[in-house]
């Protein structure tokens, strides 16, 4: 049964995402705040530090590519940014101290290199013509705040369902 | 000779240490990797820019998909976050209701008052023998099940589609006024993009109501540090000004006439001076929206059989 453990998470947080986004982004509108609920990558990058790089970069690219044609309708971006960043954070984690604390910072520097490309390659395109100090302000930060209390309630949850994961995928 | 010999070889050693050494940046697997990455994305990027006419049939059938999870998780999420919301406006219903008395009265007068306009308009329009009318539409309802959450393109995904008669272009309204358009559509599910997005291949044609004559314009983008809808190209002649009202023209082919968008808030010249521009506030909010309108015209299809029919002629 814990086969199909990743899969399922995942989607559920695919699909969390955009159902979060459609019941609370007129509650923050109003402070001019736009919040955006990085969960699945911060779950991806988790994958890939506490299951193996390749698991993260594999399920990176699945729901990266799912999240560009279902969410975006651009394909591409979240297709390329998403295993590269699970993979590059997961290859400083080996520098690091193994820690569930120092890996949310981690995932949480990931998330903000995340939403700075995105928003650059947005810009490019010509989708957003806002600039780069209200971006910061309106929506790197707020962001960054959700995140964060998304890690401090399910970090340590979903660090201990992956482990068991890996060791599991090791038994075999 | 064996000096020679060695020196010659000491060279040819030289020149493969040098031919060697182009292709170790290269032999670095993960470097092309990421090179050809980077290819790939500018080309999917490039390729989905386009403006398609359609989505291809794998996108299609993911968006289906996962549009049947978004269903399953997206109404009952709702549900409770409806049941909350009606605690809360248990609380006000007080106050609410003392508001809404007062305002009882003046809706029955205003009822009366529309009843004889629209009666009025009816045998006008018959004694004209005005056949084509562009505000007659078809609505159908539809409910939000999701929403792009990074937010950079305002985009809803309604649990209506093609199969339902959901097409491209359409138009969406809610019980305020428009907020969009159909970009897509696929079998069961379609995506609306708001007003709200920067696009600026978003235009819609509209007119701007209470003036002496008609006055027409065309709605393009949205500024997001102003939350207001931008009006374009009104001739320099006409005259607008703040609390306007502005509507669909009706002109633009596929939305009906008099679907209602907003209110002029601030008139000002164009970029070049030679037409007028004007930021309009919108009637429908575009956040916290569950149940929306898709609006298919009515008398678009007459045309085109009418048209039809003259050119066999």
């Amino acid at each position: 049964m814990r086969k199909f453990l990743l899969p399922i998470i995942l989607t559920l947080l695919f699909v969390f995402e955009s159902t979060f986004v459609e019941l609370f982004s007129g509650k923050f509108i109003a402070s001019g705040w736009i919040v955006t609920p990085r969960f699945l990558i911060a779950a991806i990058i988790f994958v890939a530090i506490y299951v193996g790089e390749k698991q993260g970069v594999f399920y990176g690219l699945v729901f990266g590519l799912l999240f560009d044609i279902v969410y975006t309708e651009v394909l591409g971006i979240y297709l390329f940014l998403f295993p590269v960043i699970a993979f590059l954070v997961a290859k400083l984690m080996t520098f690091l101290h193994n820690h569930v604390v120092i890996s949310s910072m981690m995932t949480i520097i990931g998330i903000a290199v995340l939403e700075v490309v995105v928003y650059q390659i947005n810009f490019l395109i010509r989708f957003t013509t806002i600039d780069f100090t209200l971006f910061l302000t309106n929506r790197l930060f707020p962001t960054i705040i959700l995140n964060i209390a998304f890690l401090i309630i399910f970090a340590f949850p979903l660090k201990k369902q992956f482990e068991k994961y890996a060791i599991e995928l090791r038994n075999k | 000779m064996i000096i020679i010999h060695t020196k010659l070889a000491n060279k040819i050693n030289e020149q493969k240490i040098e031919v060697c050494k182009v292709p170790q940046f290269f032999r670095n697997k993960r470097l092309i990797i990421l090179l050809v990455s980077i290819i790939i994305l500018v080309a999917l990027i490039g390729f989905s820019l386009r403006d398609r006419e359609k989505l291809t049939m794998p996108e299609q059938l993911i968006k289906d998909t996962t549009g049947f999870i978004q269903n399953a998780i997206s109404k009952p999420a709702n549900y409770v976050a409806g049941f909350f919301g009606n605690l809360q406006d248990l609380q006000n219903t007080y106050i609410e209701n003392k508001e809404l008395k007062s305002r009882l009265d003046d809706v029955t007068r205003l009822e009366i008052e529309v009843q004889e306009l629209t009666d009025e308009n009816k045998r006008l329009s018959e004694v004209l023998e005005k056949k084509d009318d562009y505000r007659k539409f078809n609505p159908l309802q539809a409910t939000v099940i999701a929403r792009t959450p990074d937010q950079w393109q305002e985009q809803l995904t309604i649990d209506r589609g093609s199969i339902h008669g959901v097409e491209k272009d359409m138009a969406v309204i809610s019980a305020q006024g428009l907020i969009g358009k159909v970009k897509n559509s696929q079998q069961f599910t379609s995506t609306v993009q708001l007003l709200s997005t920067s696009d600026s291949k978003n235009r819609i044609s509209v007119s701007v109501l209470g003036g002496d004559k008609e006055v027409y314009g065309m709605l393009e983008g949205y500024d997001s540090k102003k939350e207001m809808l931008l009006l374009k190209s009104v001739r320099h002649e006409d005259k607008i000004k703040k609390g306007q009202n502005v509507i669909t023209s009706g002109l633009g082919g596929i939305f009906p006439e008099g679907l209602q968008i907003g209110k002029i808030t601030e008139v000002f010249p164009d970029q070049y001076g030679l037409t007028q521009a004007a930021y309009v506030e919108p009637f429908a909010d575009f956040y916290a929206i569950k149940h929306v309108m898709v609006v298919k015209r009515e008398v678009s299809d007459e045309i085109l059989k009418e048209m039809l029919e003259e050119e066999e002629e």
